[in-house]
């Protein structure tokens, strides 16, 4: 029953999350923006729209949207939101996370590969580089969490007893935070990175691998990207706002208020920034694995 | 327990490895300025209860000549010199980072077996301190301009400012006071000299290389 | 669990002594299952050279080849498994040397012989002084002996340079991209999968026999496991070539597997038999998941060169139009081999990172460092990997040709190639899915190599988080159905039409603009550029219809190109001029050796 609730929540709040996002940008740009509602209506236009496959695609992709939009929803399972408890929580949990995104990187690539074109090849191309930098600063946080919660399970990393952790090494949580934010943008393509906002472009990472999914496909993946986007930001929550429980509304509540937090903290620095040259990403992505690692160091240095 | 000393002390640490990570003078100067700001504003926590007179003289002349001066000064040395505004460092900036995290790691490494007269305000001082004089000394040694040579000297003493902050109570304020006038004069001394430098070689427009040359030491 | 068979051989010091054992079972089960496979893929791959070359001779050193690798993971003595040892390298060298009249194979051949000899120079000094300590070349016996801590460090030292030669350990790993590619792909097969685990074999058996080691081996394992893992899948992602990109992937694998000996040997030497059991047994399935996706990578890379007659990845491209099921089962073996799930590499290298979280929260502060940079090195390994696959695979199966069409139709895939090949995906399926059976043979293995017992450790702490992530896999395949569901749901109101791949408006596209292999890895060549040497070259294009150019891109082994290289010129000039002393009458030699007889005779007399 649990699994339902999750997906339920994610499946109705991941794309209003886009749609504050879109809302603060509006607001900072002096506009009034579209309605918080517009990616639920973007996403019903492409579900009523045909489709067009290009001639040399193979099945890899047609497959690619499915396997995108499953990897999500099983990483959705492994993240608390709010009151409801991760569904999903073993030991170890933390490597089926990485893998499942592993995959699912791994068929977008070869699916921007299948459609035999440039643009999309040099998407591919980025997303392998900037994966590999993103998988490191992902694994440096987890093993900061995992020794100040001597657990490799996500659910008791980013809860738990981490609001006795912010008095003993509070530090190692402000870098780790930080650390964790950079990533986020990184991996969900947005704009120090990346600009979700134009396609057609060649500096885009994430939406020129897309370029030519149409129809159902697009959805999907657009779907699963705002729900990759929710569950991150679901991730770092708990990190932020250690809260212990108190009862289920007011638990909600803190959820939903830190969510609207992280969409304002996102949408503030996609307007206040400008969109990184493409060869100084890398070296975003090393200060904030710089950072992890410093805060790695703080923390055997603590004990 | 994490008080408001780690916090800056993290935070100066981390600023050093943004300076080494970045490629544009100014950039560089403006993120000195918010390392001394936050600097300066150490003496104030360093005593929780009793802010005494010495704390806030240290705090406000630190956050003055630091992180308004010095760098305004240093603003005018580029203005003036007419130089890119991209550093050329010697060993990539990706590499660099990575260099830097090593050092820190390092620093922690050897402040394990260091062991200070008094016990500091925080236990983190001693290896953020040494990260930073380190970070400082890397910056002067891989980065070519005149200018980002002055930027790692000031920074090394920020990380020397930050240990003489953990020996406060030892250290009389008039040294902590001679070493902040020695800095701006040097400071000072150094705008004057970039500047007649390219000055010179304006003059005598000998060949390309050569005006390149003035900015660099 | 130990049987044994004796036999009388009238060697010195020698017995025809067999002894099965976990370790050798492990090692044995991989042997015997990609000899097989290779063996049966190689009726089909060699039919049309049946009447060119001397066959008959390629398949006697392929049995002999099979019968050495079977005595050495059995053998009980010295003698015997040098004998056998030496073999395994002499039938491999004739394996490889199949296509003698390239220059390039004649070169790779002996490279791989020298390589291979200078290794076991080295063990030769390492077993006698094991014999000298306990006065046997027996090796249980050998291993009842204690060894002194010293003697045990200076063994260690040796079996890492001895054996790592065959393995491939960096920067002891030149032959192995020259002669993995030279070879025939079902010997490239046995090669990679296999042989040079022969060399993990030989350093697992060697800490057996050693027993406890100190601490600093286990840091030099893990190490040595992140260096040959990193620099291995990056050489691997500058190829253009696929089986030299496969063979220097092995080198990556074999990083893997020595950084989960080396949580192993940490685990050992700080009494925490769980984590040396991990560690181990992390290490010992690697071994055998690699030789499986290895193996059947290699079988499919052979059938598609085959098919291509080329294996420059940029010169292929929509192969899986052509060959649908070879490239599923590429596909399989490829993202067995990059660690993802479903299949059986995630199983080995989840073991190996649990060992490797373990080790931080229960090892001393260096430990914990240590772990963390293997940690943060395999998960970079992972992503390298991927990427590195993906490249593979979106370059030669996918997308338009990149050659004209007709060119590409080679030989028909017969059916001896294509089940091996589905035999051993299947392997990888299974154990990936089902991972229980395998992963306790393997922790049997680490019991056995860790001397501990197996009853009396939490082993329930691996297996519940193993079966939890294979709940979570197959929860991850309900959810792909049940969306291919909805999907054929809402597309069967909605037609869908076939067109051309959308080109933003431009019109005038050949397959040749398709991102290549190359300009797919130039990015992350370019990140690594200083510690890969990668160099591009292109010329500049003039005027307003510039003449056709071309561009070359590549990455030089700093080992090979800046240590061996100079290193052994040096050698040669050296020995050039020691030429001055050589004589050319047969007189001479005959003198030399009289006084030799001499000489002995005099030392024999005091």
């Amino acid at each position: 029953m649990l699994i339902f609730s999750h997906w339920i929540i994610v499946f109705l709040l991941a794309p209003l999350f886009v749609g504050v996002i879109a809302k603060v940008k509006a607001f900072f740009a002096g506009k009034k923006g579209p309605s918080l509602f517009q990616p639920f209506f973007d996403l019903q236009r492409l579900f009523q729209k045909d489709s067009v496959y290009s001639r040399t695609t193979t099945w890899v992709f047609r497959a690619v949207p499915i396997i995108c939009l499953a990897a999500v929803l099983l990483l959705a399972l492994l993240v608390p939101l709010g009151p409801f408890k991760a569904p999903l929580q073993f030991t170890g949990d933390i490597f089926l996370a990485a893998s499942i995104l592993g995959l699912a990187r791994f068929f977008m690539i070869i699916a921007a590969l299948d459609t035999g074109y440039s643009f999309e090849g040099m998407g591919a191309s980025r997303e392998a580089f900037f994966s590999c930098l993103c998988e490191m600063i992902l694994f440096m946080n987890f093993i900061t969490l995992s020794l100040a919660q001597h657990s490799i399970s996500l659910s008791s990393m980013i809860g738990g007893n981490l609001p006795l952790s912010w008095k003993l090494w509070g530090t190692v949580l402000i870098l780790v935070v930080g650390s964790f934010f950079i990533l986020i943008l990184a991996e969900n393509a947005r704009i120090p990175i990346d600009d979700p906002d134009t396609h057609l472009e060649l500096t885009m990472i994430h939406e020129v691998k897309i370029l030519d999914h149409s129809g159902v496909d697009l959805g999907f993946l657009l779907y699963a990207s705002a729900i990759k986007l929710f569950v991150f930001a679901g991730i770092l929550i708990p990190i932020i706002l250690p809260i212990e429980p108190v009862n289920k509304v007011m638990d909600m509540l803190i959820f939903l208020g830190g969510m609207l937090a992280v969409s304002i903290a996102v949408g503030i620095v996609e307007s206040t920034t400008a969109r990184l040259r493409l060869n100084r990403v890398n070296h975003l992505l090393l200060i904030a694995f710089a950072l992890g690692f410093f805060g790695f160091v703080v923390k055997m240095w603590k004990g | 327990m994490t008080s408001w000393v780690d916090v800056i002390c993290i935070t100066v640490v981390f600023l050093s490895l943004i300076i080494l990570s970045n490629y544009r003078v100014a950039a560089m100067i403006r993120i000195f300025a918010i390392q001394s700001f936050v600097l300066g504003l150490l003496p104030f926590f360093l005593h929780a209860f009793c802010i005494s007179n010495r704390d806030v003289i240290l705090g406000v002349v630190t956050m003055v000549l630091k992180a308004v001066l010095v760098p305004s000064i240093l603003f005018w040395a580029i203005r003036h010199v007419s130089m890119r505004s991209e550093v050329k460092p010697i060993i990539g900036l990706s590499a660099s980072i990575i260099l830097g995290a090593m050092i820190i790691a390092g620093a922690f490494w050897v402040s394990l077996s260091l062991k200070l007269p008094g016990k500091p305000a925080s236990d983190l001082i001693l290896p953020c301190s040494l990260s930073t004089v380190l970070l400082g000394f890397m910056i002067m040694v891989t980065r070519t301009r005149a200018v980002t040579q002055v930027l790692g000297y000031l920074i090394m003493e920020n990380g020397i400012f930050l240990f003489a902050v953990s020996l406060f109570d030892v250290m009389p304020v008039l040294i902590e006071m001679g070493i902040l006038l020695d800095i701006f004069v040097a400071v000072f001394i150094m705008a004057i000299v970039v500047n007649h430098i390219n000055e010179e070689f304006e003059k005598n427009p000998a060949s390309v290389t050569f005006s390149k040359m003035g900015e660099t030491f | 669990m130990e049987k044994y068979f004796q036999s009388s051989w009238h060697v010195p010091f020698g017995e025809f002594s067999l002894k099965f054992d976990p370790l050798s079972f492990i090692f044995l089960v991989a042997v015997i299952i990609l000899i097989l496979c290779a063996g049966i893929y190689a009726v089909g791959y060699m039919r049309p050279y049946a009447s060119k070359r001397p066959v008959g001779l390629h398949i006697f050193f392929y049995l002999v080849l099979s019968l050495a690798l079977i005595v050495i993971v059995l053998a009980n003595n010295v003698i015997l498994f040098l004998g056998a040892w030496e073999i395994m390298s002499v039938s491999a060298f004739f394996l490889v040397v199949f296509k003698d009249e390239e220059s390039d194979v004649r070169r790779a051949g002996f490279l791989y012989l020298i390589a291979s000899h200078c290794g076991t120079f080295l063990l030769i000094i390492m077993f006698f002084l094991m014999a000298s300590n306990s006065g046997s070349m027996n090796f249980d016996i050998i291993s009842h002996a204690p060894f002194p801590p010293v003697l045990a460090g200076v063994i260690f030292l040796l079996a890492i340079f001895g054996f790592g030669v065959k393995a491939g350990f960096i920067p002891l790993h030149i032959w192995l991209p020259h002669a993995h590619p030279a070879a025939p792909s079902h010997v490239s097969a046995v090669l990679s999968g296999v042989m040079i685990k022969m060399g993990i074999y030989g350093i697992c058996r060697v800490l057996w026999m050693i027993g406890v080691l100190p601490d600093w081996c286990g840091y030099l394992l893990l190490i040595i496991g992140v260096l040959c893992g990193v620099m291995g899948v990056l050489y691997a992602l500058g190829q253009h070539e696929l089986k030299r990109l496969l063979a220097y992937h092995s080198i990556e694998n074999i990083g893997i597997v020595a950084l989960g000996l080396g949580v192993g040997l940490l685990g050992e030497s700080h009494r925490m038999p769980f984590l040396a059991v991990l560690g181990f047994g992390g290490a010992l399935l690697h071994v055998f998941n690699h030789a499986i996706f290895k193996g059947l990578l290699f079988l499919a890379a052979g059938a598609v060169i085959q098919k291509t007659h080329t294996g420059e990845m940029d010169r292929m491209g929509g192969m899986a139009k052509v060959m649908p099921l070879v490239s599923i089962l590429f596909l399989i073996g490829a993202l067995a081999i990059c660690g993802l799930p479903l299949f059986n590499g995630f199983i080995s290298e989840f073991i190996i990172y649990f060992g490797l979280f373990q080790g931080i929260f229960h090892l001393p502060l260096q430990g914990t460092f240590v772990c963390a940079l293997g940690i943060i090195a395999l998960a970079l390994m992972g992503t390298l990997a991927l990427a590195c696959f993906s490249k593979v695979y979106g370059t030669v199966f996918l997308g338009e040709p990149r050659v004209p069409k007709g060119s590409q139709l080679g030989e028909r895939i017969s059916l001896w190639m294509c089940i091996p090949m589905i035999v051993l995906a299947g392997f990888c399926l299974w154990i990936g899915l089902f991972p229980r059976t395998a992963a306790g043979i393997a922790f049997l293995g680490g019991a056995f190599l860790s001397h501990a017992d197996l009853l009396e450790l939490p082993m329930d702490n691996i297996f519940s988080p193993l079966t939890c992530m294979i709940g979570g896999v197959v929860l991850f395949l309900a959810l792909v159905l049940i969306l291919t569901y909805l999907r054929v749901l809402f597309l069967k109101a909605l037609p869908a039409s076939v067109s051309e791949t959308w080109r933003c408006g431009f019109s005038y596209v050949t397959p040749r603009m398709q991102y290549t292999s190359s300009s797919f890895a130039r990015l992350i060549l370019d990140f690594f550029k200083r510690i890969l040497f990668y160099k591009r070259t292109f010329p500049q294009v003039k005027g307003f219809f510039p003449q056709s150019a071309s561009m070359s891109s590549s990455v030089s082994d700093f080992f090979e190109e800046f240590l061996f290289k100079p290193v052994f010129g040096k050698l040669t000039n050296l020995s050039r001029k020691l030429d001055i002393s050589r004589i050319r009458y047969t007189q001479m030699y005959l003198m030399y050796i009289f006084l030799y007889l001499i000489i002995l005779l005099v030392w024999k007399l005091k």
